[in-house]
């Protein structure tokens, strides 16, 4: 580019002019990646999202001004006013400039950040999830003020307007909770649970990612998070508490079986059937999530299809096999089956 | 200088030949209080003790550390000696300058281990909790 630039002969005009534009294009792209944040944490939809926005304004105005500061000196010292310093007033820039004046600044923004950190931890308000970091999908539980527990996977759903806890757990490599919309980010350690809590204030649908690098398709680690008015949430959490419906018309009946004969259930659970499987995502109410393998595809019998016979090359390494060996009719039952899941 | 000089100077400073360790007081409170808090906030958090001992008895130790780490300072900056001879740098080959080098450094290390004292007790002072 910029040898076109150099040799087309329009010099230095048409040189500055595409600087100028390219700069004005990368500015637009980059508000409008900004605005859409549905993952941004430029569009803070809790109240902890909201404090770190906060933060880190009020970081970013600070450096800013503290950056203006120093690049004026500099300015006035060698372009404006240049002239040899006697050594004590040098001295007194260095130590005061270099020494008390970044101790006393440093300590103040510490003293106002601290206490935001153990905000971001505040015990709950009676709801409980329990998140299980796998490779590479998220075991969800939500854990009931009278102890009973409810079955989820790789998706989150929270009630706005109260704090709900969580309590973070890895299988086998470390793994990072992250929804930029709602609040901070925190390590999930095997064998060691750490928590965090989030209250979201708009309802709507956020994205989260895993955020620490877990293995091959650790990009493919996503999840969505639906926060929902409290009645909503409260209806929608004693649906997912049922078992399982019913396959309703035969294709769906017939894609039960295919679910049966392919032994889905040594992996994945589907309540109130045989399927009983721990080792992959509960698939209960899979039917009513937003997105499929774990926030990589949407929700529809298309991207059912889709995901069971290219699970290799959606998600590269995934413990799941490849059912491409599969006929398109059975694909279809099976995923007009698993659709129905809801 | 005369040999009388130099023996003068030798009987004032003989002191100097086993300080050398001295300048590492100020770092040495910091370090104890470092241990000492980090120990005691894990075991709290650990046993699930209540914070606010722990609090007070940081805020407590943080306070001694201070006025151990200013008395230290203190004497450094008086070795150091900076005000009354005007000499910022001691980097001549007498024990003058030796002991007087030795209490400028003494006192710069002193100044840090107070911003690190300080420093590793706001977040404790400030944290509401073990989380």
């Amino acid at each position: 580019m910029q040898n076109i630039w150099l040799s087309d002969g329009m010099g230095q005009g048409r040189r500055q002019h595409n600087w100028k534009s390219h700069a004005a294009l990368t500015g637009i792209l980059l508000l409008a990646g900004c605005g859409s944040g549905r993952q941004s944490v430029l569009n803070p939809a809790g109240d902890d999202a909201l404090m770190l926005f906060d933060l880190a304004r009020v970081m970013f105005i600070g450096a800013l001004i503290l950056w203006l500061l120093v690049a004026a000196l500099f300015i006035y010292v060698t372009r404006i006013a240049p002239r040899e310093f006697s050594r004590c007033s040098a001295e007194r820039l260095i130590v005061g400039g270099g020494v008390i004046f970044p101790v006393l600044l440093l300590g103040a923004l510490l003293i106002y950040s601290l206490p935001l950190m153990s905000s971001q931890r505040e015990a709950d308000d009676g709801l409980e999830v329990q998140i299980t970091a796998e490779q590479w999908w998220w075991r969800v539980n939500y854990v009931l003020p009278n102890g009973d527990t409810i079955t989820s996977a790789n998706e989150l759903r929270l009630p706005v307007g109260a704090r709900t806890g969580l309590r973070l757990n890895a299988h086998r490599v470390i793994h990072s909770f992250w929804v930029p919309a709602l609040g901070g980010k925190t390590d999930m350690i095997p064998g060691r649970e750490t928590f965090m809590s989030l209250k979201p204030e708009t309802p709507g649908i956020y994205r989260g990612q895993c955020a620490e690098f877990c293995g091959a398709s650790h990009a493919l680690m996503a999840f969505e998070v639906v926060a929902m008015e409290p009645e909503a949430f409260a209806a929608w959490l004693a649906a997912e508490a049922a078992d399982a419906v019913p396959p309703q018309t035969p294709l769906a009946r017939k894609g039960a079986g295919v679910f049966a004969r392919e032994g889905c259930g040594g992996c994945h659970t589907v309540r109130g059937t045989d399927a009983q499987g721990q080792v992959g995502p509960d698939l209960t109410h899979v039917g009513s999530r937003v997105s499929l393998g774990a926030g990589i595809l949407p929700d529809g019998v298309e991207d059912f299809a889709n995901w069971i016979a290219h699970t290799e090359d959606l998600k590269p390494e995934v413990a799941m096999p490849t059912y491409d060996y599969l006929s398109d009719g059975d694909l279809t039952a099976l995923a007009t089956y698993l659709e129905g899941l809801e | 200088m005369t040999d009388i000089n130099k023996h003068e100077e030798q009987k004032r400073f003989r002191a100097e030949a086993t300080s050398l360790w001295k300048i590492t007081f100020g770092p040495l409170v910091w370090a104890v209080h470092f241990v000492a808090t980090y120990g005691l906030t894990a075991l709290t958090c650990a046993k699930g003790w209540p914070l606010d001992p722990l609090r007070i008895g940081v805020g407590v130790g943080t306070v001694l550390a201070l006025a151990g780490i200013l008395w230290l300072g203190w004497g450094a900056w008086a070795q150091w000696d900076t005000l009354r001879d005007r000499e910022w740098e001691n980097d001549a080959p007498t024990d003058e300058d030796r002991h007087q080098f030795l209490g400028h450094a003494a006192f710069l290390l002193s100044i840090i281990s107070f911003i690190g004292v300080v420093y590793v007790a706001l977040p404790i002072l400030l944290f509401g909790s073990c989380q």
